[in-house]
């Protein structure tokens, strides 16, 4: 138990000092959101200080970007953890390695909701009295008391979700399925539900014509789903470029020499075995005379730092465990190589190819002397039979970081179809409120066409309209299967929908006001200070997750290290493979 | 490695690290401290007591005794005058309704400002709890409303006048949405407001169908010769910084028997006010036998206690 809490806070300390290790692309980008941080803190004060008549808020709007902001980042939360569907409810191998970033996109979000509604308070010292017990909870009248048990739950799951995938990855073992699982489907019907209230919010008010609409509801999970997935694409991407290499510095390029040159070779020994049941103890459940048989076939390569042990796209029937030393496995695609996985003592790797038959997805190199035992794949087979054998290799076939291209077309997917439903229940609304032409479309009117020559969000909500319809027509083009289109078709979603669903959806249910007065509302520079502050907040944080998630699907960053150094682990690049 | 053993080289690497990360936290700590400097311009900064004050509901009578001490002191320091809060209870068999004679209301707008002179309504930024309406002739549609007339004399020709104010449903829409319960209905039909106890999130102001809560954007500032004394908890006490409020149909003077101060000034005698309870009442009178009135956006389903009829 003592020692459980020991590992558990070295783990801790070292992720934590692994914050703050990187390259100089690194700093800039952390120095640049802390800056921001530090500006939006200093408006956060003032607004404090004097109050919200800092911002550009009234009576007549008396909800402004802090609360568009809030419902659009619900909706981020709430789509990061739909990516967990395919995964867990029909199996997609694809997304799985995507699914950490997806709940550690959740939490950030959702730490960035909490701020946001915080700043949105006039009497932040008050916020115990929300606190169910301490203080006056009204529950469940009032969709706001929902809301924050809704939200903060949802962090507590992903929280506990990501945490405990991460530690299990870290400390290489398998994860208790019992112990995440069920949390894994609570937390998909909780993500429908933290939107869902968050419609309701404003669903809920009958005096509000515009809000109180049936449609608000699927209207916010629909670009929720376009725009949460499309983030996470982005996001994806940029962990793909800076754990890689750029094309021209490419180090794992054959050198037209043969590879194993650097490579001593000799038949295993029963020692070399023993060594490695030291490190892989369900080794010993295979039956003695199992292991005699498969002796012959068996060979011990000794290589230096640099060598190359199997190279993508060849074809050899071999799978590897490492006896001594550290491998690292990079994947060349699109031009980039990126470290897919790190192996040490005991760990194996070409395993999935060697199976498979098919060619090698991934170079193996070494990244110090290192001695590795050469096991075919019948032999492989063979040592799976024993059950215990069977359960580790396949659990350590996961344990890898591999973004392909294929997972960025299952999102594209998501966003194509979000997008196809977001923009018809758009259509849905637009027809209700102007068909009809009742009292109850001034608002509707405000917003799309202007009111009594009032038109402050005409220019933004036709904007946000093009952006999308822009958006859906590349997505369902084939344009948008290559990663430049892709990724400017997610950006115009998620510019689109927080406009659409940000300004275009919270303001104007307060224009005109019940009594039918219009007073226009923009931002003040101090409330959009505080805005710019909490995103640099949130993104911060998302990178610091990222920071200590990656080495750890990498697996570069894992108990059985704990002697390197940070700047070891957090290398984004090894070591270049030995050019003779 | 030991210390000892540790090359100079090495050593100064480590001095230039030690030097870098000493400067990077001095700038850092240097940035936070900029960056929190305008709390210093904070005027009334809570005090424990005022942090951990109960909820109105849960205070005893002893509680509720220190805390009108307490605001009684606040409020002296801060005005230079000694004013007297009281916390007055609904009074048993007794529902308030208020009634509104359209044909009569001429617009002065006399009754906003006694509201504002009566209840200590902040000067500055400006709060109001009546808005008068001027409309056209013929239509209740309040799009087609004027807010801010300002004609050299009322009432003018082909308008007719419709002041606003808290309409104190009996489905009150801004009480089932308060996160917190720091607004509720009692049992005269008020709904009040515990300035100490709302959290300002504004919810209430985005529920409320008759634009009648009003939030403090900043320290209301009130001059000091035109402060009201007669004080009470949940009425015309001063609010701080942050918190909502509204009309409460002066709670300090209808629960001791007098009318609201934006009765008691109409020119027009257009406003009436009394216990619905009472069938002898002149609002129980009215209502029996008036042909037509009306309970703004009925359609809401807020049933308003605030009824606007006709002289027919």
């Amino acid at each position: 138990m003592i020692q459980a809490t020991k590992n558990y806070g070295t783990f801790l300390k070292r992720c934590g000092r692994i914050a703050f290790v990187g390259d100089w692309r690194y700093y800039t980008w952390m120095g640049l959101l802390t800056v921001i941080c530090l500006l939006g803190l200093n408006a956060y004060c003032k607004q404090f200080a004097h109050g919200l008549i800092t911002t550009g808020m009234s009576d007549e709007v008396s909800w402004g970007v802090y609360i568009a902001n809030f419902t659009f980042l619900v909706g981020v939360a709430a789509a990061a953890v739909m990516m967990v569907i395919p995964v867990y409810i029909y199996n997609n191998e694809e997304l799985h390695d995507l699914v950490i970033f997806g709940e550690l996109l959740a939490v950030a979000a959702i730490i960035m909701c909490l701020l946001f509604v915080t700043v949105d308070l006039g009497r932040p010292d008050r916020f115990w009295h929300l606190i169910p017990g301490i203080g006056e909870f009204n529950f469940p009248a009032s969709m706001l008391s929902w809301d924050v048990i809704v939200l903060n739950g949802y962090l507590v799951l992903n929280v506990h979700i990501c945490g405990y995938l991460l530690y299990c990855r870290y400390q290489k073992k398998m994860p208790a399925k019992w112990f995440y699982v069920p949390f894994v489907f609570v937390a998909i019907v909780w993500a429908i539900s933290i939107h869902t209230v968050t419609a309701f919010l404003y669903v809920g008010l009958g005096g509000r014509p515009f809000w109180n609409s049936a449609i608000v509801g699927p209207r916010f999970l629909a670009s929720a789903f376009t725009a949460g997935p499309a983030l996470i694409i982005l996001a994806i991407q940029v962990v793909r470029r800076v754990t890689a290499l750029a094309p021209h510095s490419n180090p794992a390029q054959p050198s037209g020499r043969t590879t194993l040159k650097a490579v001593l070779q000799r038949p295993a020994a029963d020692s070399d075995l023993d060594l490695l049941a030291r490190y892989l103890p369900e080794l010993q459940f295979v039956p003695a005379d199992v292991r005699r048989n498969l002796l012959p076939g068996l060979k011990v390569l000794d290589v230096t730092t640099g060598g190359v042990l199997l190279r993508q796209g060849e074809t050899e029937k071999h799978s590897f465990f490492v006896l001594k030393g550290r491998v690292v496995v990079e994947r060349e695609e699109s031009g980039r190589h990126r470290i897919t996985r790190s192996a040490g003592p005991g760990e194996q790797f070409g395993e999935v190819s060697a199976l498979a038959g098919t060619p090698r997805m991934a170079t193996a190199i070494a990244e110090e002397a290192t001695q590795v035992l050469r096991v075919p794949a019948d032999a492989l087979r063979k040592l799976m039979k024993t059950p215990a054998m069977n359960k580790i290799i396949h659990a350590r076939m996961t344990e890898r970081l591999m973004i392909t291209d294929r997972a960025l077309m299952t999102l594209r997917g998501i966003v194509q179809v979000s997008m196809l439903i977001n923009v018809f229940l758009l259509v849905n609304e637009v027809f209700k409120e102007f068909y009809s032409g009742n009292l109850h479309v001034a608002s509707a009117k405000y917003l799309f066409v202007g009111l009594h020559g009032h038109h402050a969000l005409v220019p933004w909500i036709w904007t946000a309209i093009a952006l999308n319809l822009i958006a859906m027509v590349l997505l369902v083009l084939p344009v948008s299967r290559t990663l430049k289109w892709l990724n400017l078709t997610c950006v115009l979603c998620i510019v689109g929908i927080w406009i659409e669903k940000g300004m275009g959806l919270v303001i104007p249910g307060f224009i005109p006001t019940p009594l039918g007065e219009i007073i226009e509302y923009t931002p003040s520079v101090n409330e959009t200070l505080i805005c710019f502050g909490i995103w640099a907040f949130g993104l911060l944080c998302y990178t610091v997750f990222l920071r200590m998630a990656v080495p750890i699907l990498q697996g570069r960053l894992s108990q059985s290290n704990e002697g390197q150094s940070d700047e070891q682990v957090a290398a984004t690049f090894a070591v270049a493979p030995a050019k003779s | 490695m030991s210390a000892s053993k540790t090359p100079p080289a090495a050593n100064g690497v480590n001095r230039r690290s030690f030097l870098r990360t000493s400067a990077v936290l001095t700038t850092g700590l240097a940035a936070l401290a900029a960056s929190l400097k305008p709390l210093m311009e904070m005027q009334d900064f809570p005090t424990a007591e005022q942090f951990m004050q109960k909820y109105y509901k849960e205070m005893t009578p002893d509680d509720m005794a220190k805390v009108l001490k307490r605001i009684e002191n606040e409020v002296e320091q801060q005005y230079g005058l000694r004013p007297h809060v009281r916390d007055y209870k609904p009074m048993d068999g007794v529902e308030f309704v208020y009634c509104l004679n359209l044909t009569r209301c001429i617009g002065c707008r006399k009754c906003v400002h006694a509201c504002a002179a009566e209840n200590n309504l902040s000067r500055n930024p400006e709060i109001q709890y009546i808005r008068v309406l001027k409309m056209p002739h013929g239509s209740l549609d309040m799009e087609k409303a004027e807010h801010h007339y300002d004609p050299p004399q009322v009432p003018e020709k082909d308008f007719f006048y419709m002041p606003v104010q808290c309409q104190q449903c009996k489905n009150p829409p801004c009480v089932k949405v308060c996160p917190v319960h720091a607004t509720w209905q009692e049992t005269d039909g008020i709904t009040v407001i515990d300035y100490d106890w709302c959290i300002g999130c504004r919810y209430c102001e985005a529920a409320c169908p008759y634009f009648a809560r009003r939030f403090n954007w900043a320290k209301p500032q009130i001059p000091k010769e035109r402060l009201n004394p007669e004080m009470s908890y949940l009425g015309n006490r001063p609010r701080r910084q942050g918190v909502m409020e509204k009309c409460h149909f002066c709670i300090q003077r209808t629960r001791q028997g007098k009318y609201p101060a934006c009765l008691e000034v109409c020119p027009a005698g257009a406003r009436k006010f009394g216990n619905i309870l009472d069938p002898e009442s002149e609002v129980s009178c009215i209502l029996r036998t008036k042909r037509v009135f009306i309970q703004l956006k009925e359609e809401v389903g807020t049933s308003p206690r605030f009824f606007y009829y006709f002289d027919v």
